[in-house]
C-alpha cells in the first residue's frame, strides 16, 4: 500500500489518508476482511499523529468502507465499489467542468477535450 | 542596474572562527536571506556587510560606494539591526530615540513614534523593562524612520511570537514594494524569514554554500514520494535524503525537470507523487553533500 501525505497539500491530513485508503481499497491493494495496518504502526510511519489517523478510520468506519473489531483491530469491509465509483465520478465532474472551463478560455472546446481524452487511452 | 550591495572575497578571521571568502551581489528592490546553522557565520556576515567590525580583508560596496571614503553617507541610508540591540537601558525609549536621531541626516521623528504606536511600545517606558521582542521591534522602528534604502537585520524574528514575527514579516514586505529598496536578513530557516525572502543563500562554516533565486531552488528541488518498485533504482541512487518507509518511500531530486519525463507513467498511475521540497529539507541534504 502506497500512502503518501503532504502538509501542504489543499486537503487536511484526515482527509488525504481516507482518499489514499479509498484508492488501496478500490484498486484491489487491500481486499475485503484485509486487516488495515494499526494506529500506532500508521502513526510511526508517516509520522502524523494517532489522533489523524483514529480521525481517518473514523470516517472511513462511518461511511462503511471499514469495521473494527474490539481488541482486533480494524478491516476491510465487503465494499459495494459502485459507492466509491460513484463518490469518484463526482470529484470527475467537478475537476472536468474546472478543465472545460479553462479550455473555455483558451478557445479549446469540449469536443477537442474529448478527442485528448481517446488519445490518451489509445496511447 | 548595478547592485546595491556587493562584496568581493570578504574575509574575516577570528581566533577561533574564520567567515571566508564571501562574494555576492544583492540586487536593488528585493529581499535577500541568508540561512545557516548556529555558528555559520549569519552575524558576522550582518556585521561586516553594515560596517560594524572592519574586514580581515576583500570589500564591501554599498550603493556603489565603499565604507573607506564614504562611511557617513552609507550608514546614513542604512538601517542595521543587530541581534541584540544596544540602548541606554536605565533611560526611556524616548531618551534612546532622541539620542539616536542626530546620527541620521534624514531623521523622521513623526515616523518613528507612528511605528512606536503600531508596535505598541510606550515611549515613556524605560529600556531594561521591555522584552526581547520589543527591543528588536525599537530597533527596526529606528531603522525605518530615517528614509534608509537598505535594511540590514541579524535574525529579527528570532524568539518571538507568531504575531509580533508577521508584524516584522508584513513591514519587510511593504518596504521593498516598489522596487526601491532592499532588504538583506539573517535567519534560521523556520523563523518564517524563508517565505518572503526571493534570494536564499547557505552559510556553513564560514563558507557561503549557495546563492540562488528562491523560487527557481524550489522549481529544482522536489520530493518525490514513490511506491516501492515504482521506480528505476539508478534513478533513486540519485536522489537525497531517501527515506523508505512501509507505506512508500521518498527522496528529494536536485533537477526535476531532468526526470520529468521517467515519472510521468508513475504520476499517472499514482504510484509517485510530487511535492515541494523544503527549504530546510534543501539546506540539509546540502550541508551533508549528499
Amino acid at each position: 500500500m502506497f500512502l503518501a501525505l503532504s502538509p501542504s497539500h489543499p486537503d487536511p491530513m484526515y482527509k488525504q489518508l481516507t482518499d489514499q485508503l479509498k484508492h488501496a481499497i478500490a484498486s484491489g491493494d487491500i481486499k475485503a476482511n484485509e486487516k488495515l495496518p494499526s494506529v500506532r504502526e500508521l502513526s510511526e510511519a508517516l509520522k502524523i499523529s494517532a489522533i489523524t489517523i483514529k480521525r481517518a478510520y473514523l470516517d472511513l468506519e462511518n461511511e462503511g468502507y471499514i469495521f473494527t473489531r474490539a481488541g482486533m483491530g480494524s478491516f476491510v469491509s465487503e465494499v459495494d465499489l459502485e459507492n466509491l465509483r460513484k463518490e469518484k465520478l463526482a470529484e470527475f465532474r467537478t475537476e472536468l467542468a474546472r478543465i472545460l472551463g479553462t479550455g473555455k478560455k483558451f478557445g479549446i472546446s469540449a469536443d477537442d477535450v474529448v478527442r485528448l481524452i481517446r488519445q490518451i487511452k489509445e496511447d | 542596474m548595478p547592485p546595491i550591495l556587493e562584496a568581493r572575497s570578504l574575509t574575516k578571521r577570528y581566533h577561533d572562527f574564520t567567515l571566508r571568502e564571501i562574494s555576492l551581489e544583492v540586487p536593488c528592490g528585493c529581499i535577500v536571506g541568508f540561512f545557516g546553522p548556529i555558528g555559520a557565520g549569519k552575524t558576522t556576515l550582518m556585521k561586516l556587510l553594515a560596517h560594524q567590525v572592519p574586514a580581515s580583508s576583500g570589500t564591501v560596496r554599498v550603493f556603489g560606494l565603499g565604507y573607506d571614503e564614504r562611511e557617513k553617507e552609507i550608514k546614513d541610508r542604512i538601517g542595521y539591526v543587530p541581534q541584540e540591540p544596544s540602548f541606554y537601558s536605565d533611560r526611556s525609549v524616548g531618551f534612546n530615540a532622541r539620542f539616536a536621531a542626530p546620527f541620521f541626516e534624514r531623521w523622521d521623528g513623526g515616523a518613528f513614534y507612528r511605528l512606536l504606536d503600531e508596535f505598541k511600545i510606550s515611549r515613556e517606558k524605560t529600556i531594561r523593562h521591555l522584552s526581547r521582542g520589543q527591543k528588536t521591534l525599537l530597533s527596526i522602528a529606528l531603522a525605518l524612520s530615517h528614509e534608509a534604502d537598505l535594511l540590514i537585520l541579524d535574525e529579527p524574528t528570532a524568539g518571538l511570537d507568531i504575531v509580533l514575527r508577521r508584524t516584522i514579516l508584513d513591514r519587510l514586505r511593504q518596504f521593498v514594494a516598489g522596487g526601491e529598496r532592499t532588504v538583506v536578513v539573517s535567519s534560521h530557516i523556520t523563523d518564517g524569514l524563508e517565505e518572503i525572502a526571493e534570494y536564499v543563500n547557505f552559510l556553513d562554516n564560514g563558507e557561503l554554500v549557495l546563492q540562488a533565486e528562491k523560487d527557481e531552488l524550489l522549481a529544482r528541488w522536489k520530493r518525490i514520494h514513490f511506491k516501492e518498485g515504482a521506480l528505476n533504482p539508478a534513478l533513486v541512487r540519485q536522489f537525497a535524503d531517501v527515506r523508505e518507509q512501509p507505506f512508500g518511500n521518498s527522496g528529494l531530486t536536485r533537477d526535476f525537470s531532468a526526470i520529468r519525463e521517467q515519472l510521468s507513467a508513475g504520476i499517472a498511475s499514482g504510484d509517485v507523487k510530487v511535492e515541494n521540497a523544503r527549504l530546510d529539507d534543501i539546506l540539509i541534504a546540502m550541508l551533508k553533500g549528499e
